[in-house]
């Protein structure tokens, strides 16, 4: 008899307890989407391609608000700074040179 | 003034080479010669600057891309003795007029069978160019292959 009523009492504390999880759990979404601006949908920009998981999006395309004067410079200017560095090249071959990092801004 | 393709030879020999040719003035931003255009001429740079382009599409237009500029002394357009003899670049002077001497390519073809020891030095000066301008791309697109290699592997 005392066992039935102690399974009794934990049974009817069980049951107030998760009544006022539920309570509480309802009361915050209710009132959480009163006050939180409304999340904008984020589209997926990247199209759709085949065998590739993981698409690097080169500089140049990062940079497209840069005008087009600016970006024909930039490109010379990177044309030259490889030039250069291909004349180092040429003048003393080794593999350090012919790999050597360039400090262009157009790829950097 | 030195001119790269006639090292070697005799100041008497490059004067003859150079009375083959014709003086033009490039005014500025004015092109020597288009992609594609018939080469039956080569030039000598004396003053300014040529720059050589090649057209790219940048943003869906097609935009003249600098590919290298040429100096006083230095040679413009030997596709003009390399067949198919067409232009594979185009020649603009710079920012400033410039002046080259052009050179018929049948004009000089006659000199140089008629005098095979300069045409040997301007033979072996004209394979100095073309070398060059072949390592130096190499160059360049093997470092430019490096970096897309290097891209893609992250």
């Amino acid at each position: 008899m005392e066992m039935f009523l102690m399974a009794l009492c934990i049974s009817v504390f069980g049951l107030g307890v998760a009544a006022a999880a539920f309570g509480a759990a309802t009361r915050s979404e209710s009132s959480g989407s009163a006050v939180q601006p409304q999340i904008p949908v984020v589209k997926a920009v990247a199209p759709t391609r085949f065998f590739s998981d993981s698409v690097v999006v080169p500089p140049v395309v990062v940079a497209r608000r840069v005008p087009i004067e600016a970006l024909l410079l930039q490109i010379e200017n990177h044309v030259r700074m490889e030039q250069a560095a291909a004349e180092v090249f040429i003048a003393f071959p080794t593999q350090a040179r012919l790999h050597s990092k360039t400090t262009s801004p157009f790829v950097n | 003034m030195n001119h790269e393709l006639l090292n070697g030879l005799s100041s008497a020999e490059a004067e003859r080479v150079l009375g083959l040719g014709t003086r033009l003035i490039v005014p500025s931003g004015t092109s020597l010669f288009q992609l594609g255009d018939s080469a039956d001429r080569l030039f000598l740079t004396e003053r300014g600057r040529i720059r050589l382009t090649l057209p790219i599409q940048v943003r869906g237009r097609e935009e003249d891309v600098f590919v290298e500029e040429r100096s006083p002394g230095q040679t413009v357009g030997w596709s003009a003795l390399i067949p198919p003899y067409r232009f594979t670049l185009t020649a603009t002077a710079s920012l400033h007029e410039a002046e080259v001497i052009a050179l018929p390519r049948e004009a000089l073809r006659e000199y140089l069978a008629a005098n095979p020891a300069a045409g040997y030095r301007i033979a072996l000066n004209l394979a100095v160019v073309i070398g060059h301008r072949l390592q130096l791309f190499q160059t360049m697109w093997l470092r430019e292959m490096q970096r897309t290699v290097e891209m893609r592997s992250v």
